[in-house]
């Protein structure tokens, strides 16, 4: 962690070069899914599209994590609470298979 | 006792105790906003409807997102400035942090604000419709209620548990201003103590009152209990009675042979009133807004469960501006049973019936056909011969406002300034500028219609009265719409908590945080690091809430 003068100036840069990216991340993101001629894969929302925007959201959130947030500073304590987080947080993403490949054949969900 | 590590870190974690405390609770969150993510991709698969794509006003959604980067970077310089021991830096870099998450929330309120007004109906053939109720005079008088006639003789009917006395107390407002009265269809005889001297009379012909109506609820209570423990006692009884003529048996074996004399006990038994009747002795009206009867054409229910057998008058939903017309859903439905969509459209209730929408839908066919040809000439084809490109069921089935605000500038030459249609993309449409010759609304006779517009008046969007029958489903854009909204309000509210939240803690510092920041400046210094990993946490779930909801 930055603790002497120049260090923290230095990375001070470093925040405003991040503030950047992010800002340019967030107009691309909504450039390809506003202008057509930007637009990956079919015409309109398509898997593609998802794709793209969750690939620059997870960049975005991966400079905000490592500067902003210091993970790049930090010893291993922290990256087990937080891959511990992410494995589970996954796992609730993993439930949606279950419906998927063993749907619930009930009248119910048919209406 | 000193407690370690509450400013020196801990030399093997590098670690102080704030911060594996926030980095615990993050991960907490990291888990809760996941899991609500899961619901969200889950409901987007599953969802029987068609859903509302990249559907929500992208504009304050983009400055919400400059916001909260912006307050991102401000809150790690104001730590920086701390750590250089600037404290006046440190107070200018907060306020700028706390002032974006103002107005984070400001543009979250309005964005919320105009959903909540907002009124959206899908018909029974699934057409979907979207607009405002009626505004008269500037203050909003909603024609969205179920009207009903009471005639002499007609009776109401109340579950004497389950009375709201507020709507007992409107319907004899209305009664009395007709000169009408409600009295008792016939005697009740109701128990006040438990010996037959005690016994009360409700004598016929008795005024419909909340008093009353009380009194009604009181005696059923008493009677209800005292006959429960009568009939307990009875049981166990009988249950004595049926072990002594059974003995060596289990008791599941004469189980069918126990059994209440129902006539001994009956003279010991109170009579309960469950329910009282009234008739009206001449004809009025009530009116109920639609969540809060089931109605029909000789009887509706209200949500007490105050039944009333009375005559269903019209009573339409007024759209005082219609501003969205959706065919997804008719046409999503129209293909499951093999029919073509542009039949069913043209079949549709809506086509039939609005000169309006007939025009505007011709309108925008020819739009649909001409995007078709630019796709085509654009994009060109396929080795099959298909275009590569086709325009998406939204641009093909649904006339959203801007639509509805082009064709007005197209046909009607309406034309607005730069600030006003700035300010439709945060409140919405301008409904007064782009219906300039729109007629100002019977303010003085409410049962005359607003007069439907003439084909030489200016009207971007039209009036629309959908008559009773023809409403399956209607609501305002809140979470019981469709479960589109349900997670759109879930996801961005808590979000929005967290936002509150985040920025009281760190106001907290500004505020307060001098005096520790002349006692123990590092110890301050490590506080607006936790607060700023918080404050970076709700960026991060900004970052993915934005593309996800607004934008796919």
């Amino acid at each position: 962690m930055a603790n002497s003068v120049e260090e923290i100036q230095k990375s001070k840069k470093t925040y405003l070069l991040v503030f950047g990216a992010l800002l340019i991340g967030t107009i691309v993101t909504v450039l390809v899914a506003t202008v057509e001629a930007l637009d990956i894969g079919e015409h309109g929302f398509d898997k593609w599209d998802a794709i793209l925007g969750m690939l620059i959201a997870t960049t975005k959130a991966t400079l905000v994590g490592l500067i902003f947030m210091h993970l790049n500073h930090e010893k291993k304590a922290i990256y087990w609470i937080f891959i511990s987080a992410l494995v589970l947080c996954a796992s609730m993403f993993a439930i949606l298979f279950l419906a998927k490949y063993s749907p619930i054949f009930d009248s119910y969900f048919y209406l | 006792m000193e407690i370690p590590y509450i400013v020196n870190a801990r030399k093997d974690t590098g670690l102080f105790n704030a911060k594996i405390a926030i980095w615990l609770f993050l991960a907490s969150e990291v888990m809760l906003f996941g899991g609500f993510f899961s619901a969200y991709v889950f409901m987007r698969l599953g969802a029987d409807y068609p859903w509302p794509e990249r559907t929500l006003p992208v504009l304050p959604g983009l400055i919400n997102t400059f916001v909260l980067i912006g307050s991102s970077v401000t809150v790690v310089f104001a730590w920086a400035a701390l750590k250089l021991r600037n404290w006046r830096q440190f107070q200018i870099y907060m306020w700028i942090t706390v002032i974006c998450a103002l107005i984070f929330m400001v543009l979250k309120g309005v964005e919320y604000n105009v959903k909540f007004h907002h009124q959206a109906v899908r018909l029974k053939d699934y057409t979907v419709l979207e607009g405002h109720l009626a505004y008269i005079d500037g203050t909003k008088i909603e024609k969205n209620r179920i009207k009903l006639e009471l005639n002499p003789g007609s009776t109401i009917t109340y579950n004497n548990l389950r009375v709201h006395d507020a709507w007992v107390e409107e319907i004899l407002a209305e009664a009395k201003a007709a000169g009408a009265t409600l009295k008792l269809a016939a005697e009740v005889k109701g128990a006040e103590g438990f010996s037959d001297a005690d016994t009360i009379y409700f004598a016929k012909d008795a005024d419909l009152t909340v008093e009353l109506l009380d009194k009604f609820e009181k005696a059923h209570i008493k009677a209800r209990n005292h006959n429960q423990k009568i009939r307990t006692q009875a049981l166990r009884d009988a249950w004595k009675v049926a072990e002594k003529q059974n003995p060596n048996k289990s008791n599941w074996e004469y189980s069918d042979k126990v059994s209440i004399d129902q006539e001994a006990i009956k003279s010991k038994l109170l009579t309960d009133i469950p329910a009282a009747t009234f008739v009206a002795d001449k004809s009025f009206q009530i009116s109920f807004k639609p969540r809060d009867v089931k109605e029909g054409p000789e009887q509706s229910k209200l949500r007490d469960d105050t039944v009333i057998n009375a005559k269903l008058l019209p009573s339409p939903m007024d759209f005082h501006y219609l501003d969205a017309i959706d065919f997804q859903y008719l046409v999503m439905k129209a293909e499951k049973k093999g029919i073509k969509p542009e039949v069913a459209i043209e079949n549709s209730w809506l086509l039939k019936n609005d000169p309006f929408a007939r025009e505007a839908w011709a309108w925008h066919q020819a739009n649909v056909d001409e995007l078709k040809k630019r796709l085509i000439k654009d994009y060109g084809l396929d080795e099959k011969g298909n275009p590569n490109r086709e325009p998406t069921h939204k641009e093909l089935y649904r006339i959203g406002w801007k639509e509805f605000a082009k064709y007005g500038e197209e046909t009607h030459k309406i034309k607005l300034s730069v600030t006003d249609k700035l300010k439709e993309e945060f409140m919405g449409p301008n409904y007064k500028a782009r219906n300039p010759d729109e007629k100002e609304s019977n303010s003085h006779d409410s049962h005359e219609e607003v007069a439907h517009g003439d084909s030489h008046d200016r009207v971007t969007f039209p009036h629309l009265s959908v008559p009773r029958e023809q409403i399956g489903f209607a609501s305002k854009f809140t979470p019981s719409w469709n479960t589109y909204y349900a997670i759109y309000f879930t996801i961005t509210g808590l979000h929005g908590l967290h936002v509150v939240g985040g920025a009281i803690v760190l106001a907290y510092y500004l505020f307060f945080g001098r005096r520790m920041y002349e006692e123990n400046p590092e110890w301050l210094c490590n506080r607006v690091e936790v607060g700023g990993l918080f404050w970076h946490f709700v960026d991060l779930i900004w970052i993915f809430v934005f593309p996800i909801l607004y934008l796919m």
